[in-house]
């Protein structure tokens, strides 16, 4: 067979060369990846500019100077938000010009540097230049007061109480906000309809009301205004103002310095409106009641480039995006007025209505090979490749035991790991040769770009040679198969890899968080062990009412377990968005309020565990079998239930759910509901709705994965023990096979 | 994805048409490495994914005795095991000719369900 010499590129560089280029790879890759941007090899007129974007804080006027050097640009676009730009330039000359010039040039944007990567791309289509348009159901009225009605309003607002509340340090960090008329409630989302404010909406604001009416904006008077006062790099999280607290219109003034104003549809359309000083916000319909609407905490603004007084929108398609610029923001105080509903919200957008939407139904647990891939494929697999970035980013420390375990292989060995995730384990033994596998191309791109060697696949056909592999990984795997077989499947897959004498080490979430008088991290916010005499474990653990979201029958109350934290799960309080990472690195987002301290006192809120000191531990076998007796079969499908993060398992297989970080609705994701604690109504400065995606478990008893093993022919399990909250095995495949 | 995996992979064939880009980056020689690795690999299809890529320059087409002792071998090995990377490309199943992609770098070895 005849090398294609001409197709494979070879060539030996400089190293500085190889650098820029393994950069300039990356980069496009990563255009590709998030972006959809192709990159191509051969010279053409346009150019992708890897962080040539707005989205990095580089302005328009700064790029079109440095890309002049290559020659006359016909057309550069720099959509907003974006980490890129798109140049084409008259000739091909020129753009080969700029590619030798401008590919690694570093630029300087305000404090930062950014370096420039240039690819060339197809030929970028010519925009339409259709003007974006609002969503529907939303009117700006520019200019709607003057100067001095602006100057006397900002007055007016007494924020000397509030700053008596709160401390300065918070003020910094988040927006100023003042309320009149109604109290918010943190606790069911809603306004305190009963307990009206004293002293009503303030006196200097009438005449702003009055004038809504006299222009057919509202028909009554609102009765309940909050003030928001924006210092730049402030913003407030995408939200639906809670449709059974306040009706439509939604009125909102801004005053001081302009902003941008993103509203998303749950389809993933976007629309950025610019709010300018003295104009009035008008939300009625599905810009009220179905797009989310919020400001991004940032110092910079995009903004139409040629008339930057005027209320252009900027939709997330291509439109507009070859006349932006930054604009810089100032303080912003926004007065919005609304009023407070008191009956039931009959609008048109039930799946965004607190009023109308029936919880949906939950998923069950299969029956067949078929409706087991189903679940996995939404419960485990689709959820893993949307979260596989912040997940990621969660799980970066290898756990020491398995790192015992890969440390003490032989030189040379070969090692699978099985459901490898980020990667975490595959660079702890560089004496052997690892290989990682895994079912989320997100997850193992990240391997990849960490230079490790991964490859997706199911874990249940995983395509190397049988006999091959001296050692096998699965930490945290097998627990997200939904069916007893598909576990063992994956079990003998494992055993498949190995060679004769190899052996497979095994991790999965067990049933009992709490073992031989240790909790597990899972229920723990510190990582501090519990010091003797505090013991947590001397006490029988009751964890009363803890149902969390179960719909489901066979709810059972936990006698004498208490769930504790693995690194490997999302932490969460009860009521707050809170991810945590691993051991080393307590990531307690948003507020934790409930401290689950080693002498495990029971915090306000916290649903959990109460101590009872007169009662001697029990012996956790039998609280499982008690778990497992008590659980009848029956004919009808088992529903399953959404488990509460950091809380006691109440049956075997459960919904766990993960609060995506970066808020906002993900384009085209899979998100299983909007939590509704925290708030999302209130303009206090509370966390964004993340999305919150529901992955399945099927954690295993103490003596079930052992069982499992024991059901295969040609293993041994060398030992078993339990290492913060999972259950673990360590299998020989014998030799005589 | 280094052609090493290839070798342990049962669909291991790969040729020149099907290997769009290929990478060939520097990676620090270790002896005892690839000697270990040697025994754990298909002689053959190794020679054959090599030359299928372009990069089977002098690497012998049969395994030489003694070749822990050789270093030059050892560095002919270790050349074409760690230093060749395929970034875009695809696996061939010989027997089914099902094909696999290779996409930055990664393989993608998933079946369809009516496949599984």
């Amino acid at each position: 067979m005849e090398p294609c010499l001409e197709n494979v590129k070879a060539i030996r560089r400089s190293k500085e060369e190889k650098k820029l280029l393994r950069k300039q790879i990356k980069a496009s890759h990563t255009l590709l990846k998030h972006e959809g941007i192709s990159t191509v090899s051969k010279p053409t007129k346009s150019l992708v500019v890897a962080n040539g974007g707005l989205g990095n804080g580089v302005s328009r006027e700064q790029l079109q100077v440095v890309l002049g050097e290559g020659g006359d640009v016909e057309t550069l676009i720099m959509h907003p938000h974006k980490p890129y730009a798109l140049v084409t330039y008259r000739t091909e000359v020129s753009a080969q010009r700029g590619h030798v010039l401008l590919n690694g040039r570093q630029l300087q944007c305000g404090d930062q540097v950014v370096t420039l990567y240039l690819s060339y791309v197809d030929t970028v289509d010519s925009e339409s230049g259709v003007c974006a348009v609002l969503p529907p159901g939303l009117v700006l009225v520019e200019e709607f007061v003057s100067l001095e009605e602006e100057a006397l309003l900002l007055d007016a607002i007494d924020w000397k109480s509030h700053d008596e509340e709160v401390t300065v340090q918070k003020a910094l960090k988040h927006r100023r906000v003042k309320h009149y008329g109604y109290e918010f409630r943190y606790d069911n989302n809603n306004v305190d309809k009963d307990k009206p404010l004293p002293g009503g909406l303030p006196q200097a604001c009438v005449f702003v009301l009055e004038r809504c009416v006299r222009d057919r904006h509202v028909k009554v008077m609102p009765d309940q205004l909050t003030v928001n006062q924006y210092q730049a790099g402030q913003g407030i999280p995408p939200h639906v103002d809670t449709h059974s607290a306040f009706e439509e219109p939604i009125l909102s003034l801004s005053l001081g310095a302009k902003t941008v104003m993103d509203f998303r549809h749950p389809d993933g359309r976007s629309v950025a409106v610019v709010l300018p000083g003295r104009s009035l916000l008008v939300m009625k319909g599905e810009s009220r009641y179905l797009w989310t609407h919020g400001i991004t905490p940032r110092k910079f603004d995009v903004v139409p480039a040629c008339d930057p007084e005027s209320p252009v929108a900027v939709t997330s398609d291509f439109s507009n995006h070859s006349n932006l610029t930054l604009s810089r923001r100032g303080t912003r105080t926004s007065l919005t007025f609304r009023n407070v509903r008191r009956t039931p919200c009959d609008c048109a957008h039930p799946s965004a209505c607190d009023s109308q939407q029936a919880p949906p139904s939950p998923p069950s647990l299969p029956r067949s090979q078929t409706d087991a891939c189903r679940l996995e494929a939404e419960y485990v697999h689709s959820v893993y490749e949307e979260i596989a970035g912040h997940f990621s980013s969660t799980r970066h420390s290898p756990w020491p035991r398995v790192c015992h375990f890969l440390s003490s292989l032989e030189p040379g060995s070969i090692v699978a790991d099985v459901g490898c995730g980020n990667g975490k384990y595959l660079g702890v033994n560089p004496e052997v040769f690892a290989m990682g596998c895994d079912r989320s191309c997100a997850l193992v791109q990240i391997c990849s770009e960490r230079g490790f060697q991964a490859f997706v696949s199911d874990a249940l056909s995983v395509p190397l040679r049988s006999d091959i592999c001296d050692a096998c990984i699965s930490i945290a795997v097998i627990h997200h198969l939904s069916t007893q077989e598909r576990r063992q499947a994956a079990v003998e897959e494992l055993v498949r890899l190995l060679r004769p004498g190899g052996r497979a080490l095994i991790y999965v979430w067990a049933l009992e968080q709490e073992y031989n008088k240790q909790r597990s991290k899972y229920l723990k916010e510190t990582r501090e062990q519990a010091p003797p005499g505090n013991s947590t474990d001397d006490h029988n653990q009751e964890t009363k009412g803890l149902t969390g979201n179960s719909t489901d029958d066979h709810n059972q109350e936990t006698k004498g377990l208490t769930v504790n934290s693995t690194d490997d799960h999302n932490q969460e309080t009860r009521g707050l968005t809170g991810n945590s990472t691993d051991d080393h690195n307590q990531e307690t987002r948003g507020l934790t309020g409930n401290s689950t301290d080693d002498h495990h006192q029971e915090k306000k809120g916290l649903t959990g565990n109460a101590v009872d000191s007169h009662n001697p531990a029990q012996d956790p076998s039998s609280m499982v079998m008690e778990c497992s007796k008590v659980l009848p079969v029956k004919d009808s499908p088992v529903k399953l239930s959404v488990h509460t993060n950091r809380t006691a398992f109440n049956s075997q297989d459960l919904l766990v759910p993960w609060h995506l970080k970066d808020g906002g609705i993900k384009k085209g994701g899979r998100v299983s509901k909007m939590t509704k604690d925290p708030p999302i109504d209130t303009k206090s400065p509370v966390l964004a709705p993340c999305p919150v995606f529901h992955r399945f478990y099927h954690v295993f008893q103490q003596g079930e994965l052992e069982e499992l093993c024991a059901r295969i022919t040609g293993v041994m399990v060398q030992c078993s023990y339990h290492d913060q909250g999972n259950w673990c095995v360590i299998l020989e495949k014998t030799r005589d096979r | 994805m280094c052609i090493c995996i290839l070798y342990l992979n049962v669909l291991s064939r790969i040729s020149g048409s099907q290997a769009t880009e290929v990478k060939v980056s520097e990676v620090e020689f270790n002896p005892n490495f690839v000697s270990r690795m040697i025994p754990k690999l298909e002689w053959s299809a190794l020679v054959q994914a090599a030359d299928g890529l372009g990069h089977l320059q002098d690497l012998p087409t049969e395994l030489i005795a003694d070749y822990e002792a050789n270093e030059d071998f050892l560095r002919k090995v270790h050349r074409v095991l760690l230093e060749v990377e395929v970034l875009e490309g695809c696996l061939q199943c010989p027997e089914s000719g099902r094909e696999f992609p290779i996409t930055r770098g990664v393989p993608n070895m998933l079946l369809n369900e009516e496949e599984a």
